[in-house]
């Protein structure tokens, strides 16, 4: 009979057309599909906007971390800076510089002999 | 008896310039994503529907897989044709929806269409048609289900199918197979009818 389906043959590579047309017609949705499109667009838009905020949020939170950071570096380096010695003696310095504890073994020695 | 149907190339969708549209989209291009959308919104929802039955909860499956694939458009291999890239979102969009169970039920058929009744000699015939399809559809396992959808309705090869669904390309086929078997059994008496001009 025309238009009757058939039974299929095994692992037919070939579409049904009547059974597609069939299926087709059962799945529609029954709308023109425009309000649909709209809605999605509407909400792609919606998601482009909080990703955007994402963004920006994220940044901001880098940027204080950063900022916190530099901060804790920098005071690190001030403190470090302010309780160095002020400047170390150079090796002239100390060769010319009159012997500092000599006074001090003399007076020991003459307390020995004293004694 | 109707001689092997070709196929259906109308029913394929233009890939030509897929690949330059995702471009424009991934730039930023909004007009370019609506172009997609409106280019593949039907077969989605035909196949978010093929899963879930209900047309509401296969619009809101639909419309979270064509989000999913624009936040996942830096993935999409160019090379490749689009659609099947969708449609593989679309129907695990649909498959997720469905195992969370938060569907809404798809409403009840008629008696005398679920128990194949007489056939419907009025006007709505085709509504009928189409709701023994649908019960006839969900009776199926859900990757049989889609296989046919796919391939019958949609135009697309097994093997674009067996990439869709992550299946071996004769899985498909099988499945194709014992589909259209299934569904030309629970429409028995609407095949000895002829459904052609339904």
């Amino acid at each position: 009979m025309e238009g009757q389906m058939k039974e299929p043959l095994p692992f037919d590579h070939r579409p049904d057309a009547l059974l597609g047309d069939a299926l087709r017609r059962a799945l529609e949705p029954g709308d023109d599909g425009a309000a649909f499109v709209a809605r999605v667009l509407a909400r792609a838009e919606e998601l482009r906007a909080v990703s955007w905020h994402a963004v920006l949020a994220r940044w901001a939170r880098a940027g204080v971390a950063a900022a916190v950071l530099v901060a804790l570096a920098a005071g690190y380096l001030v403190g470090r800076a302010a309780a160095a010695p002020a400047t170390r003696p150079t090796v002239a310095d100390v060769l010319m510089s009159p012997p500092a504890r000599g006074a001090e073994v003399e007076v020991v020695l003459a307390s020995v002999i004293g004694n | 008896m109707t001689e092997p149907q070709p196929p259906r190339d109308a029913a394929r969708i233009a890939q030509q310039d897929e690949p330059a549209l995702v471009a424009r989209v991934v730039a930023g291009d909004r007009a370019a994503f609506g172009v997609l959308v409106e280019r593949y919104a039907a077969v989605a929802r035909r196949v978010a529907r093929a899963v879930l039955g209900n047309p509401e909860d296969a619009d809101d499956a639909a419309q979270d897989a064509m989000l999913s694939a624009l936040l996942k458009l830096d993935q999409y291999d160019p090379r490749r044709p689009f659609g099947p890239w969708l449609l593989r979102i679309v129907a695990n969009a649909a498959t997720d929806r469905r195992r969370r169970r938060t569907v809404r039920r798809a409403e009840p058929l008629d008696v005398g269409l679920t128990a194949g009744g007489p056939r419907p000699d009025t006007t709505v015939e085709r509504r009928a048609l189409g709701e023994r399809l649908r019960q006839a559809l969900a009776e199926l396992p859900e990757r049989r289900r889609l296989a046919v959808v796919l391939f019958d309705v949609e135009g697309y090869s097994h093997a674009e199918i067996a990439g869709m669904l992550g299946l071996p390309e004769g899985t498909v086929r099988s499945e194709v197979f014992h589909a259209r078997r299934r569904l030309r059994a629970l429409l028995g008496d609407w095949k000895e009818e002829g459904w052609k001009d339904r």
